[in-house]
């Protein structure tokens, strides 16, 4: 199978006041056609700057990009522009994603425009769009502007705009953390009919598990800049490979009055990481870390079929 | 025993079209000991009420009618005088995010010793110790008091913001949505902090969330609040497990479930009415799949289901067949009123 969108030892490290920091290190990852790839992990993990690098938003520092065969790696301006009509951001915050001043119609014309669509398909596109995230009948929305919509209406016009060019590929970070429970059902709903009905691929990226499982069949989880595990989402979650991945899935809150109470299986917190260098960067904070996880950076290796992750413990004797 | 009992309340804000009833007649009983979560969505109200219990308002906003009880008195007869001499030293508050309760320019150890002299009337040498003992108490090396707020993690400043809650002893400590902020390691740890020293202490806490989750994990009650008004409440056991208001019943099928592989979310379409002009029945009747003529034209009492039980629904007594209906995702789509999404 080849895939859509693969990915190979992206790399990123920034410097900040004089300290440099690896926002990401070596990741690799390959997304099929139809395929949703769910990213995980907590703030600074090194996710959004993965999915920023992958939509050639970031300039990896280092490692190769291929969709649909091509190396988009070093492709820059007018070059990227297949590629840009034919893979799409989802912004997070539906209330800064619009311009105020534009009606609903224009803000879904203006990515037409831009990918020379031509005028006449205009109308015919913006109310099949319009009908696919619900807001019915078209008609009725075009002429509004963003101050009139809900937030969960905004998120369903940047979702319209998202896919009006029939993307094969879209990437959404944290497409729900701005909207209230109720209203991320129906935005969640929508996204996976887009994906049984068009065939869409998708990379979510998210620090919330439940609604990563939702949405995704596959997971890989970050810690620090790296890929600590990935997996098919059911067994991931049913059973983590790696420690993090265990404090992650006992850490995700349900809404249910019986429920696991024990402490989380991790120590300390992310600042207590050790510095760069030989070794898991997760060491200090596993419950069941022994010499080896000092002295050997893990590598993600398979540890049962379709799961891989990066850590020693299988291997103690 | 009942700590604070906030009866008929009602808080309005002042907005070019008229008077807006963010709260509008709600009655709350906080127990002594015990956390009770205040639970609704976006523009419900829970915000305006945790600040009028506090007694913080923006301008814009004023106490329109009810009384708040709080250790027997009435907050609302009280000078302002008199009830800021409450604040602190009986009731405390915790913010969303700490950055908003900390100063970033001074020292944690300072912020902490103003509040322990200045309104706790200690020696400087005592607010030192206590300082490092509140540190100490939510989990913080008391060595990094001299520390600046920004040196800190986001889960730290919340821990620190605890502390600086907890500083006077306060019977109540009212926390608007603490771990909404943070990630979900260091949102269960805060959590684990709040309700282990709420038990040493003795404490009463109100706890604003819009999620449900943490409610299941921290609460021992909730109140679940929609357009400005509390829709039901009782142990969290009870109004989680079996619901009596189609709202409630809602907000469980919307709320996605890690360990569930063929769960399928429902929305609640539409959205929360006007409260400058709100409707004359039951408020969630526009959206509800259930609403009768009756919903639609006459407010529905907030009664009492058992002992311990509340709830204002007209349709109460069929709640057992409702709870299955609600589960339905057909039920929901087709709701006069609602068909236009969120």
């Amino acid at each position: 199978m080849t895939a859509l969108l693969q990915a190979d030892g992206l790399t990123k490290t920034f410097t900040r006041r004089g300290r440099t920091v690896h926002a990401v290190s070596d990741v690799s990852l390959s997304v099929g056609a139809g395929e949703a790839l769910g990213i995980v992990g907590e703030s600074g993990c090194g996710k959004t700057t993965t999915a920023r690098m992958l939509l050639r938003l970031e300039e990896p520092g280092a490692g190769r990009i291929w969709f649909d065969g091509t190396d988009i790696t070093a492709l820059h301006g007018h070059a990227l522009r297949p590629f840009r009509a034919r893979a799409q951001l989802v912004f997070q915050n539906p209330f800064e994603a619009l311009n105020p001043r534009f009606a609903i119609r224009r803000s879904l014309q203006e990515p037409l425009r831009n990918f020379g669509v031509p005028a006449h398909e205009h109308r015919a596109r913006i109310d099949a769009v319009l009908e696919r995230v619900r807001l019915t009948p078209p008609a009725a929305w075009l002429d509004r502007k963003p101050h009139e919509l809900s937030g969960g209406q905004l998120q369903r016009v940047v979702l319209a705009r998202a896919l009006i060019c029939g993307p094969a590929l879209i990437v959404a970070d944290e497409p729900v953390s701005m909207l209230d429970v109720s209203v991320r059902a129906g935005i969640l709903n929508v996204l996976r009919e887009a994906r049984d009905t068009l065939g869409l691929a998708a990379i979510y990226i998210s620090h919330d598990l439940a609604l990563i499982r939702y949405v995704c069949e596959r997971i890989m989880v970050m810690y620090l800049g790296r890929v600590v595990e990935e997996g098919a989402t059911a067994d991931l979650i049913a059973a983590p490979a790696h420690p993090y991945t265990r404090a992650l899935v006992a850490a995700v809150p349900v809404a249910r009055v019986d429920q696991d109470r024990a402490p989380l299986p991790i120590r300390g917190n992310l600042s207590d990481a050790p510095p760069p260098g030989a070794g898991c960067q997760f060491r200090n904070r596993c419950p069941d870390a022994f010499a080896r996880c000092g002295a050997e950076t893990p590598i993600l290796r398979p540890v049962a079929p379709g799961r891989r992750a990066a850590c020693h413990l299988g291997d103690r004797p | 025993m009942t700590l604070l009992d906030v009866r008929a309340l009602r808080v309005e804000f002042r907005t070019r079209q008229g008077p807006l009833r963010a709260v509008d007649g709600v009655d709350l009983a906080v127990p002594a000991g015990s956390i009770t979560g205040l639970v609704g969505e976006s523009g419900c109200g829970k915000s305006t009420l945790g600040r009028a219990l506090m007694g913080v308002l923006p301008s814009a906003a004023r106490i329109a009618g009810g009384e708040i009880l709080f250790e027997g008195q009435d907050l609302l007869q009280l000078s302002g005088r008199a009830w800021r001499k409450l604040r602190w030293r009986r009731m405390s508050f915790i913010p969303q995010t700490a950055m908003n309760a900390l100063d970033p320019v001074q020292r944690l150890g300072t912020q902490m010793a103003e509040v322990l002299i200045d309104r706790g009337g200690l020696g400087r040498a005592a607010a030192a110790s206590r300082a490092a003992a509140l540190f100490d108490l939510v989990g913080v090396d008391p060595g990094r008091l001299s520390d600046y707020p920004h040196q800190f993690s986001g889960g730290m400043r919340q821990r620190a913001s605890i502390a600086l809650a907890l500083a006077l002893e306060p019977s109540l400590v009212i926390a608007d949505e603490p771990v909404t902020a943070l990630d979900v390691i260091v949102q269960r740890q805060v959590l684990d902090v709040m309700r282990d020293l709420q038990q040493r202490l003795g404490l009463a806490m109100i706890l604003v969330t819009h999620d449900m989750a943490v409610v299941a994990y921290a609460c021992d009650r909730v109140a679940v609040m929609y357009a400005g008004q509390v829709v039901e409440s009782g142990l969290v056991a009870a109004v989680l497990g079996r619901p009596l208001h189609p709202y409630a019943m809602g907000l469980t099928n919307a709320f996605p479930d890690v360990h569930d592989k063929d769960m399928r979310l429902v929305p609640i379409a539409g959205a929360p009415p006007s409260l400058i002009d709100p409707p004359a029945g039951c408020r969630f009747a526009p959206r509800c799949p259930f609403a009768d003529v009756r919903c639609v034209s006459e407010p529905p009492p907030y009664r009492y289901f058992g002992t311990d039980h509340r709830v204002a629904c007209w349709r109460a007594e069929e709640a057992d067949d409702l709870r299955d209906r609600a589960s339905d995702p057909t039920t929901w789509a087709n709701v006069e009123g609602a068909r236009v999404p969120g």
